[in-house]
């Protein structure tokens, strides 16, 4: 089955393993935790189980299968394309993409140099984070974030906890801005140039430069750059309209932001937090908030019974759900 | 005139095997000159390339010639195979068991090479690096007695082929 090709980075005995679990399962799962010498672990909808010898979920820890230390080599050796001297920025940086948008963090002993971690050795946890495609997340989000006097959308900053779907949506957002399916009656204009600056090759899942996801016909990736460094390139040679970046929280990202502002480009970035409040404790992003440079916020949250989310204005006020972005023109400044 | 082509069966035969065991003497540190060079182009694509190591591998093939050819493009070929989920360690020595027979070099020649195999594309590039290095130093050991020995049997191989051939035509005459 095509949504479950990460499978084969497995070693054979831990892709039986994988294979035994029933397909709905197989389907829902977020992350396959690999810890040499400790239980197999997955986490699905939310829970975590570990895997048994025999293939079927479990609870209790010492039922679990225990990857060897040979599991560990070869699912290294898989993830780097068996070359692991081409992943060295990958391995300062702990995590590794590999095709299809997948991203395994790493864990190990750490090897200094001049007292900056030069890279890892001994590599025995990986995280795999099975990415999803989930088409028409951003459906019900989009219109809020419309700017119907310029026909483009408003300066957004999107705030979730990890694993909240925050890549998700900007990916999906970035489909549709570049396809122009706005979800509203009243905006009726053209799809925009989108240019997504892809840090950690999770928004485009760029395998050899070429998304693996669905990001729009009018979209361009600029895989495994720096944020900041990345967006005064987008500036400067691809002309967006609209850049999407991720989890922006250091000083030089707010400079590019504000660049991009100035440039007349329209910014979607996301953030890690529960709330606005968590946000605003961070100073590069209390400076950007309090200077009023994003004109909606959307904070996500994701409940057993499915995601949540709530709009706020510049001023961060709570937007009612209902009834706002279809007044057009109402989300202006 | 039966027994006349029987002894001129008999010396030819003697001559070419002669010859064969002179031209092993003499490949033997042609192939190993070979394989050191490959290594060196090898180290480039790895440390200025950053060449994944099955493309690396299948350049390198493309610009060899057999029976070199065929380790490398053999172990590349196993390295894109998405069904054969193989490490590089695994498809690297399998290439070279598969593939040996056909070179003119010998056991310690293999065992280098075949070591080499532990450390393939598992390390970051300065101790990729360095077991490149370290095989190719090796190598060139290799290389200085297998040309001490062609010097040595070569011409030798070859006059006792012809030689052994005579010999065994005048005991059964």
């Amino acid at each position: 089955m095509k949504s479950t090709t990460w499978v084969s980075i497995f070693p054979s005995s831990i892709q039986e393993l994988l294979s035994k679990l029933p397909e709905p399962i197989l389907d829902r799962i977020e992350e396959v935790r690999v810890r040499q010498e400790r239980p197999l672990e997955l986490n699905y909808a939310g829970q975590f189980h570990y895997v048994s010898r025999r293939g079927v979920l479990t609870d209790v820890p010492h039922e679990g299968y225990r990857p060897t230390r040979e599991d560990g080599n070869r699912l290294l050796d898989f993830i780097t394309n068996h070359s692991l001297y081409t992943m060295e920025e990958e391995l300062r940086k702990g995590y590794i993409t590999i095709q299809g948008g997948h991203r395994i963090g790493l864990a190990g002993r750490a090897v200094l140099t001049k007292g900056h971690v030069d890279h890892l050795r001994d590599i025995t946890s990986f995280n795999i984070r099975i990415a999803r495609e989930m088409q028409g997340v951003g459906d019900s989000i989009i219109p809020y974030l419309l700017d119907f006097r310029h026909q483009t959308v408003n300066h957004t900053l999107i705030v979730s906890p990890p694993q909240h779907g925050k890549t998700t949506l900007i990916r999906d957002l970035a489909r549709l801005m570049s396809t122009g399916q706005w979800r509203h009656p009243e905006a009726k204009w053209k799809g925009l140039k989108v240019g997504v600056v892809d840090e950690r090759s999770e928004i485009a899942g760029c395998m050899k430069g070429v998304p693996s996801f669905d990001v729009g016909p009018r979209t361009d990736v600029l895989d495994g750059c720096p944020k900041a460094e990345g967006m005064m390139m987008m500036i400067r040679s691809m002309s967006p309209d609209v850049m999407l970046v991720d989890e922006i929280g250091r000083p030089e990202d707010a400079e590019a932001i504000r660049e991009a502002l100035h440039a007349g480009i329209r910014v979607i970035a996301t953030a890690h937090g529960g709330e606005l409040e968590d946000v605003l404790r961070r100073p590069v992003l209390n400076k950007l908030m309090s200077d009023e440079l994003f004109q909606s916020y959307v904070v996500l949250r994701r409940s057993g019974r499915g995601m949540s989310r709530r709009f706020y204005d510049a001023r961060r006020r709570l937007l009612h759900p209902d009834g706002l972005a279809m007044k057009g023109g109402g989300m202006d400044g | 005139m039966v027994k006349l082509i029987g002894a001129v069966l008999v010396i030819v035969s003697g001559t070419l095997f002669g010859f064969y065991q002179a031209a092993q003497f003499a490949n033997r540190p042609k192939q190993i000159r070979a394989f050191i060079l490959a290594l060196q182009r090898l180290e480039t694509e790895i440390l200025y390339g950053f060449t994944p190591l099955a493309d690396a591998l299948g350049k390198i093939g493309q610009q060899l010639t057999d029976p070199l050819k065929s380790i490398f493009t053999e172990a590349a070929r196993r390295l894109t195979d998405h069904r054969s989920s193989v490490t590089a360690q695994e498809s690297w020595q399998f290439a070279v068991e598969e593939q040996w027979k056909h070179t003119a070099m010998k056991q310690s020649e293999k065992n280098i090479i075949y070591q080499f195999g532990f450390t393939l594309g598992t390390s970051d590039r300065n101790d990729q690096i360095k077991h490149i290095r370290l095989a190719i130093n090796q190598l060139q050991h290799e290389e200085a007695a297998a040309q001490n020995e062609q010097g040595r049997y070569e011409k030798m191989c070859r006059s006792l082929g012809l030689l052994a051939g005579a010999l065994i035509v005048i005991l059964i005459y």
